[in-house]
């Protein structure tokens, strides 16, 4: 017996923590690649998002013949909890664990739900839509489990992505940060984009049986991606454990204040939330502006979306760039806004004047602008994170962000398939309503970059100081000094 | 590796850390196992295989 444990004691302490899902020691330099895995994340929140505004808003429509107030009122559920990303980082941020973790326990969960709701949501929709026997179920029933399936991806794709910023934020120093940034939002386009493309194929021939295993089969993918995205990047920290125990987090309110105290801070939200929503509503509506004002054809129009997200790219890889070598992020993203402004300009004057070249300058320059803004806007918070807020920060940015362009995408939809349907609502041409929605996002831009003009002092002191600087640093390495 | 009364054989955590561990476990099983009732139950709606 003793030999045996002494057997197993040797083996275990050789193999064992290879195996383990949490890294043994905090390493001081993060490889690119690891980052890179880590980022898989946000391919899964891309996929749910995608498959929520995209994929079932069709499918629901039109193969499930559910009323389309009804599949509005389903999508925007999981927009209900977007300002709860405050209080998850919240609790990620004081989080108390044996272990040491903060930020693992939350992701994990957060996929849990995001597998549950994709898990039932081909049933729930098949009940709602009355197929098979569901026809006599009571109609509670249907209405029930869809929302439950809604809400459950809503609240996971929340919090996964919220403590998953938190968590790339942990493991980076500041000058890194831009290429983590960078590297997110690249994977969240690349989710989005390639889940488009794949389950649009997956379902051009829709059978209720296509529909279960597509559905589930994101569901597999996101529990596959997320694991793989997490293993081994959160330390096992005694010391922290020990910390965790005695540290005393101050309530949730008096950390929001706290946080909102900081210089800017609320002014920069109130940024990122005009910028977004400004951006957010161009996306949805450029497809049909094209072929309704100047007559491109659907594969034409197709194309347009990859020429906004070739901008966007291109708008991340300079604000990686640029940010990497130490620029501050605010002016950027100032820039950001301010290319947005003459891009939606183009768009507007290019069916009046007829001329599409114009039409693709616009949208390229638009994709490039909300490229360059996401970046630095993002960038920006983290850098203004205070060490032991990180969640918190990073909670109210996507409280924010994720409101603000869920708003804006849905109105771009309302207001998109209002035109679609009556082509000759006005007697002023196709695009005159279009030109409306355009214009308006335009001034959203501008009174973004108005709110964003003062915030240039506070950064520019900040830097000039450098003690937000030290501070972070020292703070990192022992991250649990709640005071 | 040397006998600790307050570790937890074989695997060298602490007793905290293995009831954190088993903690996760036990979650997920819950998670999983109402989600998959769920499921069922929703499937025997539409298509039921029983009666």
């Amino acid at each position: 017996m003793l030999d045996y444990r002494a057997f197993a004691l040797r083996t275990l302490s050789r193999v064992g923590p290879r195996y383990l899902p949490f890294a043994d020691v905090a390493t001081a330099e993060v490889p690119l690649g690891r980052l890179l895995r880590l980022s898989l994340f946000q391919v899964t929140v891309g996929m749910a998002l995608v498959l929520l505004v995209g994929t079932l808003n069709r499918v629901m429509i039109v193969e499930l013949a559910v009323p389309a107030s009804l599949v509005a009122g389903m999508l925007a559920l999981p927009l209900v909890f977007a300002p709860f990303r405050t209080l998850i980082g919240y609790k990620s941020d004081t989080h108390v664990s044996a272990l040491g973790l903060r930020r693992v326990p939350y992701i994990w969960k957060g996929t849990m739900y995001q597998f549950g709701g994709f898990a039932i949501m081909p049933f729930a929709l098949l009940v709602l839509s009355g197929y098979g026997e569901a026809v006599d179920a009571p109609r509670w029933i249907g209405l029930v489990s869809a929302a439950l399936a809604f809400l459950l991806v809503g609240a996971g794709v929340h919090m996964v992505q919220t403590v998953g910023l938190a968590l790339a934020t942990d493991l980076v120093d500041e000058e890194d940060q831009p290429k983590v940034v960078g590297l997110m939002y690249v994977m969240l386009l690349f989710g989005m984009v390639g889940s488009a493309l794949l389950f649009g194929t997956l379902l051009e021939n829709y059978t209720p049986g296509r529909l279960i295993r597509v559905i589930q089969g994101a569901a597999v993918a996101t529990v596959a991606l997320n694991l793989f995205a997490l293993w081994k990047q959160e330390a096992r920290d005694r010391v922290r454990a020990q910390a965790m125990l005695t540290a005393r987090a101050p309530a949730f309110g008096a950390a929001l204040e706290q946080l909102m105290r900081g210089p800017g801070t609320i002014r920069l939200l109130v940024v990122i939330g005009l910028g977004t929503f400004g951006f957010g509503m161009a996306d949805v509506l450029l497809e049909p502006y094209g072929g309704q004002a100047l007559g491109f054809t659907v594969a034409q129009t197709t194309k347009l979306t990859a020429l906004f997200a070739g901008g966007t790219l291109a708008g991340f890889g300079i604000a990686s760039r640029v940010l990497g070598r130490g620029a501050p992020p605010l002016p950027l993203g100032r820039l950001g806004a301010a290319i947005g402004i003459p891009g939606f300009l183009a768009i507007v004057l290019s069916s009046g004047l007829g001329q599409p070249g114009l039409f693709l300058a616009g949208t390229f320059a638009t994709g490039l602008g909300a490229g360059l803004f996401g970046h630095a806007t993002l960038t920006a918070t983290m850098r203004a994170a205070p060490a032991g807020q990180i969640g918190l920060a990073l909670g109210s940015w996507g409280a924010v962000q994720a409101t603000c362009a869920g708003i804006g995408m849905a109105l771009a939809g309302i207001v998109r398939d209002g035109l679609v349907a009556m082509p000759a609502l006005s007697g002023y041409g196709a695009a005159a309503p279009y030109n409306v929605v355009f214009m308006t996002e335009a001034a959203f831009l501008v009174l973004a970059i108005a709110v964003a003009v003062p915030l240039g002092r506070f950064a520019g002191h900040k830097d000039a100081a450098g003690h937000r600087d030290l501070a972070g640093r020292d703070n990192r390495k022992n991250p649990v000094e709640v005071a | 590796m040397t006998d600790d009364p307050d570790k937890v054989w074989p695997t060298g955590l602490t007793l905290r850390e293995a009831e954190e561990v088993h903690s996760y476990l036990i979650d997920g099983t819950r998670v999983f196992g109402a989600i998959a009732a769920i499921a069922h139950i929703l499937v025997a709606v539409s298509t039921p295989w029983l009666g």
